[in-house]
């Protein structure tokens, strides 16, 4: 042990003492001899409220004397936003300083007034915090009952609990084009809300694709752009896609979150994209693998199988990437509204894929430009991600009216329309969108931005089966920002009929939903036939969902195939049951971009494995 | 501010302070470190006779020091904080102990945790700290943590931590 070392002792030392012999004590003898409280915000033992904790571990990293270790408790489930770990406090190094309790990020962690605790047994100095705190030896309260001193308080309290407040396009100025909503963070701004971050990694949990969050959010702080860019491209290929419009599970888990706003981890991550010019990818990513002599195809453009194409051509692999139209991205290039994803966003992601080698083969449909055998011939192994691509009706009376429109087509339309690649979509004067999910909230706010562009008013009823904004699967955000865009929302109602006269459609009836599922949380609703509504319109679009499209799989090869619930089934590495045959996106998982991208991520791992064998 | 403050501030305007109103009775006044003892002896004379506190920041990405002297009146409750900053590669002051006396603890408590010397001050030996053999430990370059692992080894517990929260928690037995 390095102990210090103490002073050498005076020979007259002893003599020295003696001449206090005669005088009064300065310090005062406690009354009655009686142990004394402490005061109010005394800082004393721990306690932590083990429900309260989610193990983030922030106590352990701000501690200056490294007095706490995170431990794994057996028995504590890997949750949402937890991590089955407790801080154990060795109070042979701690200070009682109090900063791990200041900035605890769910306010578990608490100090009481205890202060006395006497053990010849160094064991009894080492201990994990619980709601009941220490058995303090010869201390002043009886176990579980020493009340609290010190708590933080706004003052002392060390995170910073709001966020950077994004600068966004007003409702009114928006709704009038399709112009990008979210402007994104300057570098001042973002570093600042970097700042917020405390690095415990939840979010890389809670992440599908398990993307390394505080690494590149740290990045951001210390200014490394390009150290930032190398993080994202370890495990995402779409990052400019993912920083505008991911669903941010991780948000959601945010330990910063527990009590204030989560860190803004989607706009940090487009903040390194946006900053990061195209020219300097090459150099600073520089991926140079060895060439294996091996090819993939791969079917469908979208987040999975473009995931997959980098992946396998940071491998070494020859990627081509057969995509049935114009352009390539999928969903991202031909779902998502231009406001939320401009075109430009997916062009830097497709392009840097394209520049490590990947071949994209547009308007070339498999089963009509070119057969799925042949695909199965010319490649080593063969990776599927075609999506959800049809859409689905409610079959109400009057659906089949060439006025009843489904979501996805009507988005495509939008789409092709605002950047010149085809005419101009039908604009109703009056529309209902039938649909609670964010395709419904997609498709009313593209509808009532091309209403206000043709006729300077909005008029969408959107109506959902769910009763309430809390119950509808869109995300709130979308919900407000539609609000504020002037839809006009009707939870809790499901359609009878589009109503029809002289073969015009002049709206749709509804009647009032009770319940959206059973006892047994499947989709059974329930309805009030006497409580009906009727609302004009001249045109009607469905959102309420969509289903995959596997006519281009030749028959016995769909009979080899174990499929879901209409997923197709496979095994961790996304190998179907065709050994080279892979699958992934929407038509394995879904339901989002970023189960997509880890989908390609394991997909190209599978694969990997599965062509190093052979 | 009162009355008598910004007659005060108009007398030390030939020092050319930085004045900051903190507010209505506590003023910042910043002024070259030469001008410092002026400063506060003007103040001294009227009636800002206490010197509540003198303190030091440290301003490590500006390689400087920061004296903080905070004078109070008892005549109007009113108070001054007179700043300079020094250089923090050789931070030297001259000492104000001939002003106030307790300043020379207050020099002492400077220069143990921010390396300060005072010239005219003698006495600094360690007024808080036992065999400190590190750099001044208010310096923000001091890391407290590197420290203790350096000075105080982990030491190897035998006890279940686990098994000990359990039985507190009424989990399991004990």
């Amino acid at each position: 042990m390095a102990m210090q070392e103490l002073p050498k002792k005076d020979f007259f030392a002893p003599l020295k003492a003696w001449k206090f012999l005669g005088k009064r004590p300065v310090t005062i003898e406690v009354p009655n001899k009686v142990k004394r409280e402490a005061s109010d915000r005394y800082r004393g033992f721990h306690i932590n409220d083990w429900s309260k904790c989610i193990g983030c571990g922030t106590c352990s990293k701000i501690c200056p004397t490294d007095a706490i270790t995170m431990v794994e408790v057996p028995g504590l489930v890997r949750d949402h936003g937890k991590l089955p770990q407790r801080p154990v406090i060795d109070y042979g190094r701690c200070s009682f300083c109090a900063l791990c309790v200041d900035i605890c990020t769910t306010g578990s962690l608490q100090m009481t007034r205890e202060y006395i605790h006497v053990s010849d047994d160094a064991e009894d100095y080492v201990y994990m915090p619980t709601e009941k705190g220490l058995n303090a030896k010869r201390g002043l309260y009886e176990h579980g009952k020493a009340p609290l001193g010190w708590i933080k308080d706004e003052n002392s309290d060390i995170l910073d609990l709001v966020r950077v407040k994004m600068p966004m396009e007003e409702p009114e100025v928006r709704v009038k084009s399709f112009i990008e909503i979210v402007k994104g963070y300057s570098k001042e701004q973002a570093q600042q809300e970097a700042a917020r971050c405390v690095g415990c990694g939840i979010c890389t949990y809670t992440c599908p694709e398990h993307m390394d969050i505080p690494q590149y959010i740290e990045s951001i702080y210390k200014g490394d752009l390009e150290e930032g860019l190398r993080w994202l491209y370890r495990t995402n290929p779409l990052s400019m896609v993912c920083g505008r419009v991911c669903t941010h599970r991780c948000e959601s888990s945010c330990s910063v979150g527990v009590r204030g706003e989560p860190v803004a981890i989607r706009w940090l991550k487009r903040y390194i994209i946006d900053n990061v010019p195209f020219e300097e990818y090459d150099r600073i990513l520089n991926i140079r693998p060895e060439k294996k002599g091996k090819s993939v195809g791969i079917i469908g453009s979208g987040p999975a199988g473009l995931s997959a194409a980098y992946f396998l051509s940071t491998m070494g692999y020859d990627v081509t990437i057969y995509e049935a139209n114009a352009r390539p991205g999928g969903v991202m290039r031909y779902g998502i509204p231009r406001y939320r994803l401009p075109d430009e966003a997916l062009d830097k992601d497709i392009a840097f894929i394209e520049a490590l080698g990947v071949k994209i083969l547009v308007n070339t449909k498999v089963g009509q430009e070119i057969g799925f055998d042949e695909i199965a011939k010319k490649h080593d192994a063969v990776f599927i991600s075609t999506g959800f691509g049809l859409g689905r009706s409610t079959r109400v009376p009057g659906t089949d009216h060439p006025n009843v429109k489904q979501a996805l087509p009507m988005l495509k339309m939008i789409r092709d329309y605002l950047r010149g690649d085809g005419p101009k979509p039908p604009v109703p004067r009056k529309l209902i969108v039938i649909g609670g999910g964010n395709v419904a909230m997609d498709i009313s706010r593209s509808m009532a931005r091309l209403q206000t562009m043709e006729y300077g008013e909005v008029n969408v009823h959107t109506l959902s089966l769910e009763r309430s904004f809390e119950e509808m699967p869109a995300d709130m955000d979308e919900i407000e920002e539609a609000l504020e865009e002037g839809v006009e929302f009707h939870p809790g109602w499901g359609p009878i009929e589009i109503v029809i006269e002289d073969d015009e459609v002049k709206g749709a009836r509804f009647k009032k939903c009770l319940r959206v599922f059973d006892e047994n949380h499947r989709f059974n609703p329930q309805f009030d036939e006497n409580n009906q509504i009727f609302i004009e319109a001249d045109m009607v679009i469905e959102a309420i969902g969509q289903a995959p499209d596997y006519s281009y799989l030749p028959q016995e090869l769909q009979e080899k195939l174990e499929f879901v619930r209409g997923r197709i089934k496979t095994n961790e590495y996304n190998q179907t049951a065709i050994e080279w045959l892979f699958a992934g996106g929407d038509i394995v998982h879904g339901p989002d971009i970023i189960h997509g991208v880890a989908d390609g991520y394991a997909a190209a791992k599978g694969i990997d494995m599965y062509l190093s064998k052979k | 501010m009162t009355n008598s403050m910004s007659n005060l501030v108009k007398i030390l305007e030939s020092f050319n302070p930085f004045v900051e109103e903190i507010d209505e009775k506590e003023i910042k006044i910043t002024v070259s470190p030469d001008k410092v003892v002026a400063v506060l002896e003007t103040l001294k004379a009227n009636g800002y006779s206490h010197l509540s506190l003198m303190t030091c920041v440290d301003w490590i990405d500006d390689n400087q020091l920061e004296l903080v002297y905070i004078l109070f009146s008892w005549e109007d409750g009113g108070k001054f904080l007179v700043s300079t900053r020094i250089d923090r590669s050789n931070p030297k002051f001259v000492t104000v102990k001939e002003l106030w006396p307790v300043a020379r603890f207050y020099e002492r408590e400077i220069h143990e945790f921010f390396g300060v010397e005072f010239e005219g001050n003698d006495d600094m030996k360690p007024l808080f700290l036992e065999l400190w053999d590190e750099r001044p430990p208010l310096r923000k370059d001091f890391d407290p943590r590197d420290y203790s692992r350096k000075k105080f080894p982990d030491r190897e517990y035998e006890k279940d931590v686990i098994k000990e929260a359990k039985i507190f928690r009424g989990e399991i037995n004990g």
